[in-house]
């Protein structure tokens, strides 16, 4: 008897050896990281492109892609892809990276990346915890929620409101940045918005950054219906969806 | 790459702006850095001269992104570098450390500012423990203590050389009385002089297509998931470490062959303490002068030579600092028993005259 | 016998401007130091904005000491050094209000001679003489085109001191070689020449009449600052 198995469509891009990936079952990494394949794909830019990624679960992606990738210290992620921008400008420089590596302990180097307008893209997946570490309040944690280190849920009076990544991108970047908000509940928008961002590197026009709305079952404790509602009900509420920025024009919702 | 020096001459300058003409003709591709006193002349000067040269500058955000945008430069293949002091020197001990992990041959001058803290912005010998062995790692750097604007624009051709040939984090450790020190000094083309630059390589980018089958992709990591992993990465870089010290290591000896009392230092201090030898000897007092270029690789086996040479009872170790020399190298000679003496003037600069009184009162 | 005709003449404000360690300072020092000497009522400012307190600081004592007054600051006053210490003495500013001759030693910088527009009354004064100091041993200032470039970019300049030299290094040979090609850029920029500097332990060495513009053997008290 033979069994046949159905082997899902892989981008070509993705580094098969390392399959199938260490992302907890219902992570949303790997919706991103098959958006982002299926990007390098279409615009063919696996050759030059430079992969880099962080410290957290975005770290677990270090050897995903069949592309030269290097791995990186928590929260800069960021200043390497610029360095690796800056002299070799030929190349494609995507940074990989989760809500704290982007918006705290590397947050002046996304800050002052944006102002400089530096022509690197910035994938930020925001789960709106500390996953690898186990589970603590990061910077998107959104009011009222539970983690390891807000245990009565996040109090703003006491730790702020979450930070609103692409919305401050925006207000530091000339218009020839792309900023985007995605989700990895809409796929064919998360990809098309990853492609921009890639596309407006390509055309050297500037600052690229997708921030994506992600999963983290395990460290919210949450079956797949919760999980989905917790996605789509709260932090899409919370973090609004779409392009912020687009230079090549009116975006899709 | 378009020739910077046509014609070797001599030059007036200060340690700055002499540490970016080498660089300069090292054929450093990009400067990443960040404004600390007294290093600022290097990018002042780097800045300048660049653009004329074709080479690239960036003002990063924070040092830690000087450290690490230079980490990704050599990663991609060019010729990188950066310079700091201070408290800069302790916020990149974070990308030294990814240097020293991943083995990234960065370059980064160092000019020594007085700590702790804000210190002073004029002089010190006090980062040595952190030049060194700063980091979460073991110290896999090479460090050269310069001592005259002509070291300093020997060693920062050599450290790119070094860095780029054994991979290992370089430092070109001064401090700022060499930085605002004018002085002469032969500018030159290092062909000229018979010295081969050394070829940058990728490790990311690298020729040839991965979709075409070319090659396999670099994945390139310094995180590992097990203890024995790292077990045995940094055991290898160790034994690598140790097996190119011995061709790395560098020091000036002299009229150590009959001394009594060996001084030691490092550095510009040696200046002085070469002179205070110059000076002991005239007055029949028997001094030898001992002064590692290498502090990282330290020069372990001629000192302890030259201690054995000469029979000496006494070692006096001088430095602009509380220990910092002094510990590096005990725990280097350990087992030695001539009595180690000590002259520690943390933050200020020591001159002849005091090395030559501290001689004579502990003899 | 009268010694009252000094008052009469002009008094001196003069500016010394040029590349980092090109000799500023030595040559405002002697030249404030040459007019006390002569009775007069000097005043020394140190203008370096780029990097305050690293030149004239060391040395304050010792000139106020030989008479001068200075304007910049000694180690007392200067907390925090460089980084976060005052960059401009407000006494600075206003130094041309003072009696007596100005020298003002202006630090380097790509502003150049703009650092004037810190002194009140400095574009205006017609008492102000911009000197540009020039080194030819400076690999910035080393050929007559680097010499011409970086001239034109400092703004306004009324005249040149030559002060080639290599410190304990230099030879009749490097100071005629520099002097020349200093002297050949300046007729090109159609500005005078006013001495050539050289250091007073040379004095044996310089066949004065070699030269044909005048010498004036100076003091170098710079490198009693330890850097």
């Amino acid at each position: 008897m033979q069994t046949q198995m159905v082997v899902p469509p892989t981008p070509k891009s993705w580094y098969l050896p390392s399959k199938p990936h260490k992302f907890c079952p219902g992570c949303g990494h790997g919706i991103v990281l098959k958006a982002l394949g299926e990007a390098i794909d279409e615009l063919e830019i696996q050759d030059k492109t430079i992969f880099g990624c962080d410290i957290g679960c975005s770290l677990l992606s270090w050897d995903f892609f069949a592309c030269d990738s290097t791995q990186t210290h928590h929260g800069r992620t960021t200043p390497v892809m610029v360095g690796i921008k800056r002299a070799r400008p030929e190349l494609i420089t995507i940074g990989y990276m989760g809500d704290g590596g982007g918006y705290s302990i590397g947050s002046q180097h996304l800050l002052n990346a944006a102002v400089r307008n530096e022509k690197v893209t910035l994938i930020l997946v925001n789960n709106t915890n500390y996953g690898m570490t186990g589970g603590q309040m990061a910077p998107t944690t959104l009011p009222g929620q539970k983690t390891e280190t807000s245990p009565f849920g996040r109090d703003p009076e006491v730790t702020g409101y979450p930070t609103k990544g692409p919305e401050f991108v925006a207000q530091v970047t000339p218009d020839s940045a792309y900023v985007a908000r995605a989700t990895v509940s809409k796929y064919n928008q998360l990809r098309r918005f990853i492609r921009n961002a890639l596309r407006n590197q390509i055309e050297g026009n500037g600052f690229s950054f997708v921030e994506v709305l992600s999963t983290c079952p395990t460290n919210w404790r949450t079956n797949a219906l919760q999980t989905w509602r917790f996605l789509e009900d709260e932090m899409e509420h919370y973090f609004p969806v779409g392009e912020i920025k687009n230079p090549f024009g009116k975006g899709g919702k | 790459m378009q020739q910077v020096i046509t014609e070797n001459k001599k030059a007036f300058m200060t340690g700055n702006e002499t540490a970016a003409w080498a660089a300069l003709v090292s054929g450093a591709d990009i400067m990443f850095g960040y404004p600390i006193t007294p290093q600022n002349e290097i990018m002042h000067y780097w800045t300048r001269l660049a653009p004329q040269y074709g080479r690239g500058f960036l003002q990063t955000e924070d040092e830690i992104s000087a450290g690490f945008t230079v980490c990704g430069a050599v990663q991609s293949g060019k010729k990188a570098f950066t310079a700091t002091a201070g408290p800069g020197n302790v916020l990149m001990q974070e990308p030294f450390g990814m240097a020293e992990g991943m083995r990234l041959p960065l370059l980064a001058v160092i000019q020594q500012r007085g700590g702790p803290s804000s210190g002073t912005v004029i002089y010190s010998q006090q980062e040595v423990t952190l030049t060194t062995f700063g980091g979460n790692g073991e110290g896999h750097r090479i460090v050269y203590s310069t001592a005259t604007h002509q070291e300093i624009f020997d060693y920062v051709i050599k450290g790119f050389n070094t860095a780029w040939k054994y991979r290992f984090p370089t430092f070109i450790l001064g401090d700022g009385y060499q930085a605002k020190m004018r002085e002469p000094l032969e500018l030159y083309d290092p062909e000229t002089r018979g010295i081969e630059i050394v070829d940058t390589y990728p490790l990311v980018g690298l020729e040839g297509s991965i979709s075409s089958a070319d090659r396999g992709p670099q994945h390139l990591c310094n995180i590992y998931s097990m203890e024995e992993e790292l077990y045995d990465v940094v055991m290898e870089i160790s034994a690598e470490y140790e097996s190119i010290s011995p061709e790395v290591v560098e020091y000036e000896e002299k009229h150590c062959e009959d001394a009594e009392i060996i001084i030691l230092s490092h550095g510009v201090v040696s200046r002085a303490a070469d002179d205070a030898v110059e000076a002991l000897r005239a007055q029949g007092i028997k001094a030898g002068y001992f002064r590692p270029i290498t502090l990282r690789p330290y020069p372990e086996k001629a000192l302890r030579a030259a201690i054995a040479r000469s029979g000496a009872k006494k070692l006096l170790i001088a430095e602009s600092a509380y220990g910092q020399f002094y510990r590096l190298t005990r725990q280097e000679i350990y087992g030695e028993t001539a009595k180690i003496e000590t002259l520690f003037m943390p933050g200020v600069g020591i001159v002849d005259n005091d090395i030559v009184s501290k001689v004579k009162s502990i003899l | 016998m009268f010694v009252f005709t000094l008052k009469h003449s002009p008094r001196v404000v003069e500016a010394y401007v040029g590349e980092y360690a090109s000799g500023k300072s030595e040559l405002a020092i002697n030249r404030a130091l040459e007019l006390k000497f002569q009775g007069r009522m000097v005043t020394l400012v140190d203008l370096d904005t780029v990097e305050p307190f690293y030149t004239l600081r060391p040395l304050k004592k010792m000139l106020e000491e030989k008479g001068l007054i200075i304007i910049g600051y000694s180690r007392e006053n200067a907390f925090g050094l460089g980084e976060t210490g005052a960059m401009l003495n407000p006494a600075a500013r206003w130094a041309l209000w003072r009696e007596g001759d100005i020298i003002l030693d202006i630090g380097y910088g790509v502003y150049g001679a703009q650092t004037l527009n810190l002194v009140e009354g400095a574009l205006e004064s017609n008492e102000l003489r911009v000197i540009a100091v020039i080194n030819y041993a400076r690999p910035m200032t080393g050929s007559r085109q680097r010499i011409i470039e970086y001239i034109k970019n400092l703004g306004r300049v009324d005249a040149i001191v030559a002060n080639t030299h290599l410190g304990d290094q230099t030879t009749v040979d490097i100071i005629k070689q520099g002097n020349n090609e200093i002297l050949a850029a300046a007729r090109q920029l159609n500005i005078p020449v006013n001495y050539m500097a050289v250091a007073e332990d040379m004095s044996n060495y310089i066949k004065i009449e070699e030269f044909n513009l005048p010498v004036k053997f100076i003091h170098r008290y710079m490198p009693q600052a330890l850097w």
